[in-house]
Parts: C-alpha cells; sequence; structure tokens
C-alpha cells in the first residue's frame, strides 16, 4: 500500500463511532452558532449590496497579502501572517485528509492520501505547524512580555474599576492556547506514531521525525508509545472539536466575520456621509438603538479583534477625552450580543425586553461628543471597522433629540442666523481682501477661470486673513484669473454635517450650490481642507458637482507649469503637519511636500506623518465645544508641538489648514515651546519664495507680530 | 393637561442703528429679530411637564404670540422645538405692542383655550418691562407666581411646588392649584436645541391666525424714539496704553480716597 497512515489507527469501532458523533455535534454547535449571528446581523437595517464579486476579490487581496494586518506593526503583523497561514495550510491538510477518509475511500474504494502526494503533504503540514506555532508564540510575546501598550485593556472612556476586561483576557489566553494545543499535539501525535511504527519514510515528517528520534533514544516505544498516541489523538481531536465548536461565539469569530466585514464594509465608510432621507421620522434620524445599525455593521462588531490600533491612533484618547474607538465598538457588540445574539437566544422568553436602546446609556453623549472625526481609527483598524459614520448617526440622533453641548447648540444657531460660525454679518465676508492692493473679482458678476471658496475662518479669523492676503498675492503675481463669492459664501458646513447637524449642513450646501452654480468658472480651490473636502466629496450628493482641488495643489500647480516661479531658495528647516481633511480623507499628501521642496524648504518629517498624522483636535465639529480633557492631559495640538520641537531645532511648523493656524499658533504657546519653533501656513512660504512686494522679509514680520 | 405658552419675537439691535422715519420707532431693516430667551425656557418646561407626564392622554402644548406675520417665525421656533400647535393674535405697529394691549388680546386666548397651566417668560429682551405676564394673569382671572425658578408638578392634586427668586439670592417656595400662571425665568433648565429639519418640517405645519379686539386704554405710548445724546457722564480714555492706565490709575485713587 506504500507511503500512509490509517487516520484511526489504534482506535476500536466504538472509539470511531463516538469520534465521528462528536463531528456531528460540533458542526452542528457551530452551524447553530452562525446562524444566530446571521440572524443578529439581520436585526439591522437593510442595505443595498452590489459588486459582490468585486468585494470579494478585494477581500481576498486583503486578508491573504495582510497589508492591513500588519501596519504599524509590524511584528504582530509577521506573527498574524504565521498563524494565518499555517492554520490555513493545516485547515487544508485536515479538509483532504478528511474527503481521503470520508469520501473517496469508502465511496470509490480508493485511497489518495498515499505514496508522493503523503510525503509531500507531510512536509508542508510540518511546515503549517511550525509557522502556526512560532506566529502564536510571537503574537503572545507581543502581548504579554512585550506589552504592547494598545493591547492593555485600559479604558481612556472610564474610570478605574468602572470595567472589567477580565472575560476578554481570559478569552485571549483561552485562544492562544487552544491553537498551540492543536499544533503541539500534531507534533506529538505524528512522533508516537513515528516511535512506534518506524516506517522508512519517516524522515518526510521532519517534525515528527525529530519527536520519534527523542522518543526512540529515550527508549519511549512499543506500548508506551502506542497507548500515549492514543491519549494524544483524543486531546488533539476534542481540542479540535472544540475549537471548531466554539469559533462563533469567541474572539475566534473574527476568523469569519473580519472577511466578511472587510468584504462588505462601505469603501467610503466615513468619507462621505450618507444623507436623510428628506421624510425620515424623528426615531429614523440617525442612530440610537442597535438595531439602527446597518446590517454589515452589526457584522463588523464582531470582526473587532481588540487589537487596540484605532485607540492608539485616536486624538481624543491621547487627550484623556472619554472615548475609545476600540470600546465603543467593544460596547456596541455587547449589546448587539445581549439583546440579538447568543446570549437572549439563551435567555430566550427574555430577550425581546432587553433595552436596546444604547445611546444615552452604554453609549453616553459625551463619547461620542469627544470624537473629531479624524478618521484615523477607520484608517487603521485592520478589519475595516467604520467608527466613523456610526459616531456620526449617534450624533444625529442627538441632535434631532436637541441634547446637545451647549457651546455647539449657540454655534449651530449662530451658523443658522449669520451663515457663519463667527456670528459676522454677511456682508463683512469679503473685507478681507480691503488690504490688498489689487480688487479681487466678484465671480458672482463676472466670470473667472478659479472659483475660490474661502471659508469661515480663512474669511474671519484675523490670523487667517492675513494667509487669504498672501493666497490672493500669490495668484495675481501669478497671473490667475480667480474670483470669490463674497456675501454670496456660506459656511461650507463640513463640521456642522461632521457634529451630527444634517438639516443645517443640507441647507448651508445648497444656498453654496446654488451660488456656485449661478457663477461662470471652471474649476474650484479652497484654501480650507474642510470645506475642500466636502464640496469635492460630499456636495455632490446635493447638487454640487464640480472639480474641487486644495491650494497646495493649485499652488504646486503653478510652481511645476512655470507660472510661479520662486526665485528664492528659503533654506529653512521644517516639519509639516497633514490636516486630517487633506491627508486622511483626500490622500493629499504629496502635494505640499513637493511644494516645500520647490521653494527650497529642509522637510524633517514627524514620527506621526501623512496618513498616521495626529489631527489637531478641532474638527468634528470640537472646535465649536468645550475641552473635555482629563485632568492634567495635554491637548493633542500640544503634543503635536512636543513631537516637532523634539526633532531638533526646526525654523517652521508648516500647516496648510486654516484650523491648524489657530490651533497650533495657541499650542506653541500653551505647550511651553515659545520661541523654538513658529508656524507658518504654506503660502506663506510660498510667497515669501517669490521674492515680490507684499512677500518681504519686513511685511512677513508684521504678519508674523499680528498673531 | 394643557399647557399654553405665551412667546415674542424679540428685535435685536445690529453693530448700527437708524431710527424711521416716523421716528417712533427703529428701522427694521437694522433689526435682527429673534425668539425671546425667556420664552424659550418657558417652552422647554412645558415640554419637559408634558414628557414628564407622558402615557396619560390629551397632553398639549399651545404656543401663542401677538404681532404681524414676521413673528410667525418665532412661533415656527416653537413648533420645531416640539410645540403641538401654534396660534397668532393679529396685531401690529408699535401703537398696538404696550403689555396691556398685548396681554388684553392673550386673555381672549387663554379665554378660549381654558388651559391648565399658562407660561410666560419673565420679560422680552427688547422691551424689559416684566409686564405683560403678570397682567395677563390678572386679566385671565388667574393665580399667578413670578420669575420661577424650578417647577414640581404632581398630576393626582393638580397643584405644582415652584420656587420663585427674590432680591439677593432668596428663593420662595410656593405651593399653586391648576390652573395658574407662572412667568419663568432663564437657567430654569437646559432648553433643547430646535434643529434645522425640525424647523423646516415646522414650516409645512398650519399656524392659527386670529383677530382678538383689544379695547381699553393702552399701558403707554411711544411718542419719540431717539438715541441719546452723549452725555458729560464719560471720560474716553483714548490715545496710548501707557497714557491710559496712568489715567485710571489717578481716577481709581481719586476715587478711593
Ligand atoms: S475619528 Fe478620530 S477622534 Fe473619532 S474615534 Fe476615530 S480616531 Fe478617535
Ligand atoms: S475596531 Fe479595529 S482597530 Fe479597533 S480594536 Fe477593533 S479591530 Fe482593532
Amino acid at each position: 500500500m506504500g507511503e500512509t497512515r490509517s487516520v484511526f489507527w489504534g482506535l476500536s469501532r466504538a472509539e470511531i463511532v463516538v469520534w465521528y458523533g462528536l463531528i456531528v455535534v460540533s458542526t452542528a454547535i457551530f452551524a447553530v452558532g452562525v446562524a444566530m449571528l446571521v440572524s443578529k446581523y439581520r436585526a439591522g437595517r437593510r442595505e443595498p449590496l452590489r459588486d459582490l464579486g468585486q468585494r470579494a476579490l478585494r477581500m481576498l487581496h486583503i486578508v491573504f497579502s495582510h497589508t492591513w494586518i500588519r501596519r504599524r506593526d509590524r511584528v504582530a503583523g509577521l506573527g498574524h501572517a504565521m498563524v494565518f497561514y499555517g492554520f490555513l495550510v493545516l485547515f487544508a491538510g485536515t479538509t483532504i485528509l478528511g474527503i481521503d477518509t470520508d469520501i473517496t475511500k469508502p465511496i470509490f474504494h480508493t485511497n489518495f492520501w498515499t505514496g508522493p502526494f503523503y510525503l509531500a503533504f507531510k512536509v508542508a503540514l510540518d511546515l503549517g505547524g511550525l509557522f502556526l506555532l512560532a506566529g502564536l508564540v510571537l503574537l503572545g510575546a507581543n502581548r504579554w512580555i512585550r506589552r504592547v501598550p494598545r493591547l492593555d485593556y485600559r479604558r481612556p472612556d472610564r474610570a478605574q474599576g468602572e470595567y472589567d476586561r477580565g472575560l476578554y483576557r481570559a478569552g485571549d489566553v483561552v485562544f492562544v492556547t487552544t491553537l498551540f494545543t492543536l499544533a503541539i499535539t500534531g507534533f506529538f501525535l505524528e512522533g508516537t506514531w513515528l516511535a512506534v511504527t518506524h516506517p522508512s519514510f519517516a524522515d518526510w515528517s521532519f517534525v515528527g521525525w525529530v519527536l520519534m528520534e527523542l522518543f526512540r533514544s529515550a527508549g519511549f516505544t512499543g506500548h508506551a508509545a502506542e497507548l500515549s498516541h492514543h491519549v494524544i489523538w483524543w486531546v488533539h481531536g476534542v481540542a479540535a472539536e472544540a475549537f471548531v465548536a466554539s469559533i462563533p461565539f469567541t474572539k475566534a469569530v473574527h476568523m469569519l466575520a473580519a472577511p466578511a466585514n472587510v468584504a462588505l464594509r462601505d469603501t467610503d465608510a466615513g468619507k462621505r456621509l450618507v444623507a436623510l432621507p428628506a421624510d425620515a421620522e424623528p426615531d429614523q434620524v440617525g442612530y440610537s438603538l442597535v438595531t439602527d445599525l446597518l446590517r454589515h455593521q452589526l457584522l463588523s462588531l464582531d470582526a473587532c479583534t481588540k487589537c487596540g490600533k484605532c485607540t492608539d491612533a485616536c486624538p481624543a484618547a491621547a487627550a484623556g477625552y472619554p472615548l475609545s474607538p476600540r470600546d465603543l465598538i467593544l460596547d456596541l457588540r455587547e449589546a448587539a450580543e445581549a439583546t440579538l445574539g447568543a446570549h437572549s437566544f439563551l435567555r430566550a422568553a427574555g430577550a425581546p425586553g432587553l433595552d436596546r436602546e444604547v445611546l444615552g446609556t452604554t453609549i453616553r453623549a459625551e463619547t461620542l461628543w469627544s470624537c473629531t472625526q479624524c478618521m484615523a481609527c477607520v484608517e487603521i483598524c485592520p478589519v475595516g471597522i467604520e467608527h466613523v459614520p456610526i459616531i456620526n448617526q449617534f450624533r444625529r440622533q442627538l441632535v434631532e433629540r436637541g441634547e446637545l453641548e451647549p457651546m455647539l447648540q449657540s454655534s449651530f444657531e449662530t451658523l443658522f442666523k449669520a451663515g457663519n460660525s463667527f456670528g459676522e454679518p454677511k456682508r463683512k465676508r469679503g473685507r478681507w481682501t480691503d488690504g490688498l492692493d489689487f480688487e479681487v473679482k466678484d465671480i458672482r458678476k463676472e466670470p473667472a477661470e478659479l472659483l475660490w471658496f474661502v471659508g469661515d475662518y480663512a474669511s474671519f479669523d484675523p490670523r487667517s486673513q492675513r494667509v487669504s492676503q498672501a493666497l490672493a498675492t500669490v495668484l495675481h503675481h501669478a497671473g490667475v484669473d480667480f474670483g470669490i463669492l463674497r456675501d454670496g459664501e456660506r459656511s461650507a458646513g463640513c463640521d456642522v454635517r461632521r457634529a451630527g447637524e444634517e438639516g443645517l449642513y443640507a441647507t448651508l450646501a445648497e444656498a453654496n450650490i446654488a451660488a456656485i452654480n449661478a457663477c461662470d468658472f471652471e474649476r474650484v480651490f479652497s484654501s480650507d481642507p474642510h470645506s475642500f473636502h466636502t464640496l469635492k466629496n460630499e456636495y455632490p450628493a446635493f447638487g454640487g458637482d464640480w472639480n474641487v482641488v486644495h491650494h497646495s495643489e493649485l499652488l504646486l500647480e503653478l510652481v511645476e507649469s512655470g507660472r510661479l516661479i520662486p526665485r528664492r531658495r528659503l533654506g529653512y528647516r521644517a516639519t509639516y503637519h497633514d490636516p486630517c481633511m487633506l491627508g486622511r480623507y483626500n490622500g493629499v499628501f504629496e502635494a505640499p511636500r513637493r511644494l516645500l521642496a520647490a521653494i527650497g524648504v529642509d522637510l524633517v518629517e514627524m514620527p506621526r506623518n501623512r496618513d498616521n498624522s495626529l489631527c489637531c483636535g478641532a474638527g468634528g465639529g470640537r472646535i465649536w465645544m468645550k475641552e473635555q480633557r482629563a485632568e492634567g492631559s495635554r491637548r493633542t495640538s500640544e503634543q503635536r508641538i512636543d513631537e516637532a520641537t523634539a526633532l531638533g531645532r526646526l525654523d517652521y511648523f508648516v500647516v496648510a489648514c486654516p484650523k491648524d493656524v489657530t490651533m497650533y499658533s495657541d499650542a506653541i504657546k500653551t505647550s511651553g515651546h515659545e520661541g523654538e519653533i513658529e508656524l507658518r501656513e504654506i503660502t506663506e512660504l510660498v510667497l515669501e519664495s517669490l521674492g515680490i512686494p507684499g512677500g518681504s522679509e519686513s511685511e512677513v514680520a508684521e504678519t508674523r507680530a499680528g498673531r | 393637561m394643557k399647557t399654553v405658552v405665551c412667546v415674542k419675537q424679540v428685535a435685536a439691535l445690529g453693530d448700527e442703528v437708524e431710527i424711521d422715519d416716523s421716528g417712533r420707532d427703529v428701522d427694521h431693516d437694522y433689526l435682527e429679530s429673534s425668539l425671546n430667551e425667556w420664552d424659550v425656557f418657558a417652552l422647554e418646561e412645558a415640554l419637559r411637564l408634558k414628557e414628564s407626564l407622558d402615557g396619560q392622554d390629551g397632553h398639549e402644548v399651545v404656543v401663542v404670540t401677538v404681532g404681524d406675520e414676521e413673528c410667525e417665525q418665532a412661533l415656527r421656533r416653537c413648533l420645531a422645538m416640539g410645540a403641538d400647535r401654534a396660534i397668532r393674535v393679529e396685531a401690529g405697529g408699535i401703537d398696538e405692542s404696550d403689555p396691556l394691549t398685548t396681554a388684553r388680546r392673550l386673555a381672549g386666548i387663554i379665554g378660549r383655550e381654558v388651559p391648565d397651566l399658562v407660561l410666560c417668560g419673565v420679560q422680552s429682551s427688547d422691551a424689559v418691562q416684566a409686564a405683560t405676564g403678570v397682567m395677563l394673569a390678572e386679566l385671565a382671572g388667574l393665580p399667578r407666581v413670578a420669575v420661577v425658578t424650578s417647577v414640581h408638578y404632581d398630576a393626582t392634586s393638580a397643584k405644582a411646588q415652584v420656587h420663585r427668586e427674590l432680591e439677593g439670592g432668596l428663593l420662595d417656595e410656593v405651593e399653586v392649584g391648576m390652573p395658574a400662571l407662572l412667568t419663568i425665568q432663564t437657567g430654569i433648565n437646559e432648553p433643547r436645541y430646535a434643529n434645522l429639519r425640525a424647523i423646516k418640517q415646522a414650516n409645512a405645519k398650519e399656524i392659527e391666525v386670529v383677530n382678538v379686539p383689544s379695547e381699553g386704554p393702552r399701558a403707554y405710548t411711544v411718542r419719540k424714539m431717539f438715541v441719546p445724546e452723549k452725555g458729560d457722564g464719560a471720560e474716553m480714555l483714548g490715545s496710548d496704553a501707557a497714557v491710559v492706565a496712568a489715567r485710571i490709575a489717578e481716577i481709581v485713587r481719586a476715587r478711593l480716597s
């Protein structure tokens, strides 16, 4: 019969019957578990699913390449890849073995688990087992020896003693030990079998062979080895069955839910928020019940592996605000599980009475208001969870109920009345142009190539007005044909929307769209990343579809096409802060950097740059709310200045967003680094590089003094 | 339980002011109008009362204002906050805006609606007379409690325990049986936000417009409105910061000695 080994070697008939019985039981438990999960997800809001084929392909790519898992922690990424591939090989092996034993042999009376195939199989399986073990050791070391902070279960959103993560900790131990046991017993099974039968092809199973040699040299053969084999066989088998049965109920569920979520998630999650239907009933506005989540969002909760990468990246958590995106997801998961999941099944009768209402109870308003909607969490989550739109939906319901943070409430009222958050009369919107020695076109009256959407901050904030003047001067110098809407412009509403006031957002957006559509132009640009983002990505759904660019892209274009010639290499050493709305939201990372290079600025990167940029803390409407920082914690903007000044002597902290101008001008003062570094908006440096009147040293100095 | 809340659309001055041609009123182009702040608190209190009694039938919060069509803005804001019904009593012009005339018109509505509770703001931010509410109580024959800072309503006895604010931070605790009229002080609660969706939906709701005659004397008549001349009472300290500081120090020293 050649090289092979009987699966049930040494087992009695009765034992084989028991074994098959166990398989049936564990498979049934698994199936029931999966059915419960599916029924839980189906309790969520329906949503259309398109492009399933494409989604599946994308998912396979992401899962198999591990691109998302390995980000920002190579060790964990490698460990996970080893576990994943090791497990996959072993799983495939077991499946092939099952097919051979239970299908081809009994039905076709032939056996393919023999000969060269068997030998190759042995090598592959031993390799897979080794990978699995090594991966588990690596991951275990990461968690329990290296003690990566993001893996501790400390909740920045709750007081100590207010929560208990003991079950999660135990779950991690059980998960790792089960897999470890499976791999180890697999090898011992092989070793003992080889030690007893000692076939000629033993060395193909190289790990088993080593064990065999050890056993034989220790005189551990014959009956003793046979008996051990018997015992280990059962330990291995029962552990495997238990593992299969437990998948839907434990941490292992991410093996199913994570790939499913990667396929089903909204690829624009967070970037384009969905509009509210005009006829929505008050209780359909946003989320308040756990069943308000979309089906794939309910599924995504189970995909969370508690890796903590989101909380690690979260600026709110970093500044001690009562928000931790991981724990928000876990709280929702627990609520879903308690009211819709297996737990509720077990409690059968009590289930419908359980409270599905999570807003204001499990999910606290202060947690929701803490979010800056910076997208750092969504961007890094290895399983594609959509914290940002979920938080936003809960905020919408808070706004619907009228339960607002008081300062936010008055800001909304101001925005509604004045059309800008500064409460300034509309007619003053274009006043910043008064200080220029040329006319800025009113694009409502005469056509221009470019429509400049200035935004609230750049129009009204005195420091940012100077930046607007600098930009106008640069564009005028380059002979660019541009115009502004003056009092025809309203706040773009980006942060209004992010704060959950969808009705006000729609009002502002519609007013802007009507104003812009009435003008004659080719492209739109904005010097405010928030306005830029919402005009570019969210206005199309309201009927405003234009070609929109950020001023850093526009300036680079002008430099590269030779319309703008930097005559002076500035030679400054500077660092650049990526605004969330420009970088993470829109992937504009390189334009500002190339622009800085073109004007001779020596860029020194902060450790957290590009997609890992740290939010200044102003987004998501936070700029209109009272600080909720924990006592003694530093603002994220201050932490950012710490980060920049730790790079050594720098001339400038360069930003490309009016809110950053405000946030970091303040932070330089309050962080205790005043005098060590200065803030510059990128346009101001471009102006300086042109060597023209208006951009000269003295005038620049005046700009600085005016800060 | 039916609660009527009397509200007013108030005017606020912008940066600049002009008196109109009649010389008796501010040119309306220079005014920004909004719902009187005190009335927002009164409405919120009514809505909270209604919500706390939820589960029993027939609770209604009715808002009433006296004024021209412009004033419907204030009513819409109330509807957006959650009022069930809105009534506007027709009136217009500077001669019909004194508190007694207004109270008489409101009394007509109270007579018609027969509410269990009437809430008014203590005063309006533009006229600042604190008169309409108490006059209304008198005209409608209702017991009244003024400057109320907390209300605890007991549905079984149809009585309310209320706190009213006295001078010097003192509080007076009063029990009042329904029907009654309370004038509500700011800060009694945290008014909810009327979101834009609700405001838009409120725009589609109907506002009942009625005519209630107001016969009888007026509280006052406006003869002339003007920007007071700058008197000698104030000394303007211009120029250099150091000079200003020195002058202030001088004045303070003189006053203290
Ligand atoms: S969007 Fe930013 S602030 Fe909000 S939860 Fe995610 S990481 Fe935290
Ligand atoms: S939500 Fe995503 S990033 Fe956050 S802990 Fe869960 S899996 Fe990790």
